[in-house]
């Protein structure tokens, strides 16, 4: 009774506050658009992206085998989103809703457009629309570039922001950057969100327990948090600014759940003795019927000697 | 010296009027040839259904993904409880010296080997590719509870063959001039496995320390053998599984079980091997006693098994407890705490009760909620896996046991009833010379000194008069 009375509260309350109203994209954020051609790379690219981020509550496209959540996470390939504008599912994608994520963190803007890309094959009249290369709006036609140098002497990494136009080139100043590290599920913050200074220069403080990989290498890329004014700038590239890191494999060590050979020594020790405990009493069991079967032996060839006579 | 002479002339007269009794059953009469007809013809149908298993595979069965364990592994637990009963009627009132069990225990030995045995096969039905069953030995790990499983399964069954057997030497030794008229095969048998007893003094000394030291043995053996099946449970995180007190929460249902299989087999023992004068309703009275005991214990351990994670209602344990005690399993919960275990406890409260006939309904009702327990503990758990399921039938979901699963299912049951049946018509069910000596004892007020009681010239006396 009490599971049917939740299961109404929570039809009520839960599924017109989410799969009843519209997930509103701000209008700004509906005309933003990929600025490159989707093609069969970028297709395959995003079905990669897809199949480990998305599939688990979308299910394979055109299947129609999502997750039963509410509001269903609804498939790729029907109108529930192909419905929606390359900016929207962008949007979307971004912020997240209620049980679905935010991507934010997890995909660069590129990927996400490669899951559209892939999304988009679904759908045969989708025609792209591309928006020419977003320049930095600060910079009027500069192109700006980034450069990231780990400095070990303070644990940072150092990012260099600057603006180039033809031969001249100036620092970009006050611009908000985010450093990520990727990891194998999502990446990782590293620091605060920080400001570019009047040399176009921002420093983020490594963590001194961040793990790198055998040589202490880590990637890393850096973003402009507001990329309508600095453009879709990013920079990823490989630092050796992390602990050397040597993964210990986990059946190296005596484990529970190791092969017999490297069993715990309490398990191998508890198990052999209560075996050979039972089978020595068994044992000597077995004595004692072979002592039964001795005495007797012995009085009853008495008693034949004394019968004979 | 008279006194003594005069004891073991009466323990002789005892003797010879017990094993008639109780020889009269050893041979293979129309009713056993029909009995063991029927089950071999069930037998055979139940193997009909497991070779469709073994062809197609465990997928004749409603065992899926999501449910596993089915009626096989319930039906594991039910025959390894059930066996433990060997232990505690012999081991633990035996020791604590508890004369009245003298009787019974055979019986409950007879139970413990037959259970045990069959046991290990029921986990071989579970199987779905049988032929790998060694690898279980060869790349067995230490760690593993299955491995133990199968280890104290074997050793159990191993010392309640022992005590059985054991304790019947003297009663072999009995037996073998008095089966007149039953096949050479049986007399050789028993000539052969009396192991020369003669009934000397120090055979007697012998034979009781053997019997001392398995009545000991059996007692952590036969905790271990159902701890370790409660942790093949116990050790997974899953609600409904996961709980530091399966173990006792096991053996205390075991007893349970075995004590009401012991009581419907002394009935039937009582009435069809007429018996009456040996299991009389003083003894009913008494094991009724105890199935009220091992139920009140049972029925402790069941009230913290649910009132604890009930309390608590972590989100796991709040859904199986809310599928078994108000939901889809709830009448079967409560029909088998009810009808199972509340009931038949405050029913044996009363003296009225604890007569065979009420006493075997009463146990009858008991094995059988015994029976579906286990089912209880095994299926419902796993219905609610940790991740969610999508896109799969129903069936898959929701498991019901297909009718291939369960004729499988009944095999066990037809071969311990066969075991039972073989080991009861082909030795005594009743320990002969421990009743003898028994009723000498009630005349005498003293124990007969066996040393004195020469087996030897009987039978050589015997052998002289059938050779000429």
């Amino acid at each position: 009774m009490r599971s049917i009375l939740l299961g109404i509260v929570t039809f009520l309350v839960i599924v017109p506050d989410l799969a009843g109203q519209e997930w509103i994209v701000p209008d700004d954020k509906k005309g933003k658009l990929s600025t490159f051609q989707f093609d069969e790379n970028t297709k395959k690219s995003g079905e990669k992206i897809y199949s480990v981020n998305c599939i688990s509550c979308h299910g394979t496209p055109g299947k129609g085998n999502f997750l039963k959540l509410v509001p269903p996470p609804g498939d790729p390939a029907t109108d529930k989103i192909q419905l929606n504008r390359d900016g929207e599912l962008f949007y979307k994608v971004i912020n997240g809703r209620g049980q679905m994520p935010s991507f934010k963190n997890a995909l660069s803007s590129d990927e996400i457009w490669h899951v559209i890309s892939f999304v988009r094959s679904f759908n045969s009249s989708y025609k792209q629309l591309i928006m020419p290369v977003i320049t930095s709006s600060a910079y009027p036609g500069a192109v700006i570039k980034m450069m990231l140098s780990y400095n070990s002497s303070d644990s940072t990494i150092v990012l260099e922001a600057d603006a180039v136009k033809q031969n001249s080139s100036v620092a970009v100043t006050g611009a908000e950057v985010k450093l990520l590290v990727h990891r194998t599920f999502g990446h990782l913050q590293i620091d605060d969100i920080k400001t570019t200074d009047i040399n176009g220069k921002v420093a983020f403080k490594v963590p001194a327990n961040l793990p790198g990989d055998t040589l202490g290498n880590i990637q890393v890329s850096a973003r402009f948090i507001n990329e309508d004014t600095f453009g879709s700038v990013s920079k990823d590239t490989i630092l050796t600014a992390a602990l050397i890191t040597l993964p210990v494999s986990l059946v190296a060590e005596r484990a529970m759940w190791n092969n017999v050979r490297k069993a715990p020594v309490w398990v191998i020790l508890t198990y052999s003795l209560g075996l050979l405990t039972a089978l020595g009493f068994i044992g000597l069991v077995l004595m004692k019927i072979r002592d039964i079967f001795i005495i007797g032996e012995s009085v009853l060839k008495d008693s034949e000697k004394i019968n004979i006579t | 010296m008279t006194t003594s002479h005069s004891g073991s002339t009466r323990y002789r007269e005892r003797v010879d009027s017990v094993s008639k009794d109780i020889l009269r059953n050893v041979r293979f009469n129309q009713g056993f040839i029909l009995w063991m007809g029927f089950l071999t013809a069930v037998l055979a149908v139940c193997l009909f259904a497991y070779t469709i298993q073994l062809r197609k595979g465990l997928g004749v069965t409603g065992l899926r993904d999501i449910t596993s364990w089915g009626m096989y592994i319930a039906n594991f637990v039910f025959f390894v409880a059930t066996s433990l009963v060997g232990m505690l009627i012999s081991s633990v009132l035996g020791l604590i010296g508890f004369k009245w069990v003298k009787p019974i225990a055979r019986i409950a030995e007879i139970i413990a080997v037959a259970f045990a045995s069959i046991a290990g096969l029921i986990i071989i039905s579970d199987m779905g590719r049988p032929d790998r069953l060694p690898n279980v030995f060869i790349y067995g790990r230490v760690q593993s509870p299955i491995l133990w499983d199968v280890t104290v399964v074997t050793t159990y069954f191993l010392v309640s063959l022992m005590l059985w057997f054991i304790p019947m030497i003297p009663d072999l030794a009995i037996a073998k001039t008095r089966l007149n008229g039953r096949p050479a095969f049986l007399v050789k048998a028993y000539e052969l496995l009396s192991i020369n007893w003669v009934g000397h003094k120090k055979q007697v000394k012998t034979l009781n320390e053997a019997g001392r030291i398995l009545l000991i043995l059996i007692v952590p053996l036969a905790f271990a053998i159902h701890t370790v099946t409660s942790w093949l449970f116990a050790v997974t995180p899953r609600a409904g599984w996961d709980s530091s007190i399966f173990g006792p929460y096991f053996i205390s249902g075991a007893f349970v079980s075995g004590t009401s299989a012991v009581i419907i087999a002394m009935f039937f023992y009582r009435k069809s091997y007429k018996l009456e004068k040996y299991l009389t309703d003083f003894h009913f009275e008494k094991i009724g006693r105890v199935l009220a005991l091992v139920s009140i214990v049972y029925i402790y351990f069941n009230i913290n098994e649910f009132l604890v994670p009930g309390y608590k209602l972590k989100t796991l344990d709040e859904i199986h407890l809310k599928e078994l005690l108000a939901g889809e399993y709830a009448p079967l919960f409560w029909g088998v705490q009810l009808l199972g275990l509340l009931i038949p406890v405050i029913l044996l409260l009363f003296k009225q009760f604890r007569k065979p006939l009420p006493m075997v309904v009463i146990a009858s009702f008991v094995l059988a909620a015994s029976w579906l327990k286990r089912y209880i503990i095994v299926v419902p758990p796993q219905a609610h896996p940790f991740l969610p399921v999508q896109n799969v039938p129903v069936e898959w979901i929701v498991y019901t046991p297909t009718l291939i699963e369960i004729a499988i299912s009944v095999a066990p049951l037809v071969l311990a009833l066969m075991i039972i049946t073989i080991l009861s018509k082909l030795f005594p069910v009743l320990p002969i010379h421990e009743l003898a000596e028994e009723e000498t004892l009630a005349v005498d007020g003293h124990e007969t000194d066996l040393a004195h009681i020469d087996e030897t010239a009987v039978y050589n006396e015997e052998k002289k008069a059938n050779n000429n």
